[in-house]
């Protein structure tokens, strides 16, 4: 009997529920939680208090640094569990294709990833008690940041599914997204530009790699449709190797 | 109900399953024996279709494993050889999840989850997580996800691994009272298993079948005739060296 459109998406939600419930049940992500809030409220409140503007760009601004450590460790046990518990064997003979599997993993930990990032609320409240900020800006903000972690998240699932290892995975979506965030500062590009005059290569890094400008378009309150097909295009893009290499598994 | 045509399985150079043929028909118990590495767990691994088999052709019901690999999955039960549980859960519901993902929803869900609690005796450990769990209890947590959706074909790798010997016992009763609409293969290196409930025996070494048939059929072709199952092991496989 065929799928239906509806069975395809319980399988995933299947899968979603029992993620978002393995979450909330580990103390890592109480950790993670605790470590993301402290970290991002920290460096915010330290930039308020000097400069006394009643807006959130200190915060977004540091945003994306603070996802290259703090996303991987969401991803990383994502799919190196599964194998290093054996229970990789038991998802992949149930009736469910490996883009069901992939999807429902990965729409819980955007959906942690959006609760934590939820936390940072207060940071509003506090502002629009003492002042008037732009609602719009913080609001594109926001939606800039879930735009982000959800890239981030499914490349670090995919860099998952690649090795049984947490650390390996760990590392190599940490690099990787030094990689796709540093490219993206104007000091880098200046000085790779210089380490190859005639290549440009700093400057088609930035343009080509770099996920910062389609970031910061947003932090200035412009949501754009090229942005966000930008964001969605590459999240797929990760999600549809992911179930590539789990169906590779197979050979 | 399953069928093996000449089916082979290769890790780069190392030869796991080679060219093995054979079929398991409905009612009928199955015993997969042979020594550690012989190639068991990759022959049960390719017929619940988590790998695919580098040549030949696997049938399940009718369907081909690796072109129609959901509807296989669905028609199976399979208990992995080390058990695959999530630790971090409560027995009710991995159960419960395992159930929900093989479609199973609301008084269907409901009335198999309490079926496979009753038949696999776990109603005392429903409420601790599957990491607190005894190896023996771990065993039949495995069975109970293996048999939730009722399938027709059950696959088991090593089942009576951590059984106490009540449990063996229990265990093969709880066999030969579903046999009768299922085909079961299960593979053990426990040769006294094979003996007290299959149908029929497939002795494997080095990727090889070396037996295929009952008891008596076996140890006649090993030129052994009236001797014990582990002696026509042993024969066979000493042979094979």
């Amino acid at each position: 009997m065929p799928l239906t459109d509806s069975s395809r998406l319980a399988s995933s939600k299947t899968v979603f529920k029992r993620e978002l419930l393995a979450y909330f049940d580990s103390t890592i992500a109480y950790v993670y939680a605790s470590v993301f809030l402290v970290c991002s409220a920290t460096i915010f409140m330290n930039s308020f208090f000097l400069n006394a503007v009643v807006d959130m760009d200190p915060y977004f601004e540091i945003l994306p640094l603070l996802l290259i450590p703090l996303v991987p460790a969401i991803t990383m046990r994502s799919w190196a569990e599964e194998r290093a518990q054996n229970t990789f064997e038991l998802l992949m003979t149930l009736p469910l294709t490996p883009l069901q599997i992939v999807v429902g993993k990965y729409f819980s930990a955007l959906c942690f990833f959006v609760l934590v990032l939820c936390g940072s609320l207060p940071i509003v409240v506090m502002l629009s008690w003492l002042g008037e900020p732009d609602a719009g800006v913080i609001a594109a903000s926001y939606f800039g940041a879930v735009m982000l972690g959800a890239f981030f998240l499914s490349f670090g699932q995919f860099v998952s599914s690649l090795t049984h290892d947490q650390i390996v995975a760990y590392v190599l979506a940490t690099l990787f997204g030094f990689v796709f965030v540093l490219t993206g500062h104007d000091k880098v590009v200046e000085v790779v530009d210089g380490l190859l005059p005639d290549a440009q290569l700093g400057t088609w890094l930035y343009e080509s790699i770099s996920v910062v400008p389609h970031y910061e378009a947003f932090c200035r309150g412009v949501i754009s449709g090229a942005d966000i097909l930008y964001f969605v295009f590459l999240s797929s893009f990760f999600l549809w190797m992911n179930a590539l290499s789990l169906q590779r598994s197979k050979y | 109900m399953i069928s093996v045509a000449s089916v082979t399985k290769q890790y780069g150079n190392l030869t796991a399953v080679d060219k093995v043929s054979f079929q398991v028909q409905l009612g009928e118990i199955v015993g997969f024996v042979g020594p550690n590495g012989a190639g068991k767990s990759t022959m049960l691994k390719m017929l619940s279709t988590y790998l695919y088999p580098t040549s030949g052709q696997i049938f399940i019901d009718g369907l081909d494993v690796v072109k129609e690999p959901l509807e296989v999955r669905r028609r199976i039960g399979y208990l992995a050889g080390d058990t695959p549980l999530y630790r971090d859960m409560r027995v009710d519901k991995f159960l419960q999840f395992v159930g929900a993902a093989r479609g199973l929803v609301k008084e269907e869900l409901k009335n198999s989850f309490e079926r496979v609690v009753d038949l696999c005796d776990i109603d005392s450990v429903l409420l601790q997580r599957v990491s607190e769990c005894s190896t023996g209890f771990r065993q039949r947590i495995g069975l109970a996800t293996a048999l939730i959706h009722d399938p027709p074909i059950l696959l088991l790798d090593e089942p009576t691994h951590g059984f106490d010997p009540l449990q063996v016992i229990a265990f093969r009763e709880l066999l030969r009272s579903m046999s009768t609409d299922k085909a079961i293969l299960f593979s053990t290196h426990i040769v006294s298993d094979v003996e007290a409930i299959s149908d029929r025996v497939l002795i494997i070494h080095l990727g090889k079948l070396l037996g295929d048939g009952r008891q008596e059929e076996v140890a006649a072709a090993a030129g052994v005739t009236g001797a014990s199952l582990e002696t026509v092991f042993a024969q066979l496989v000493r042979a094979a060296h």
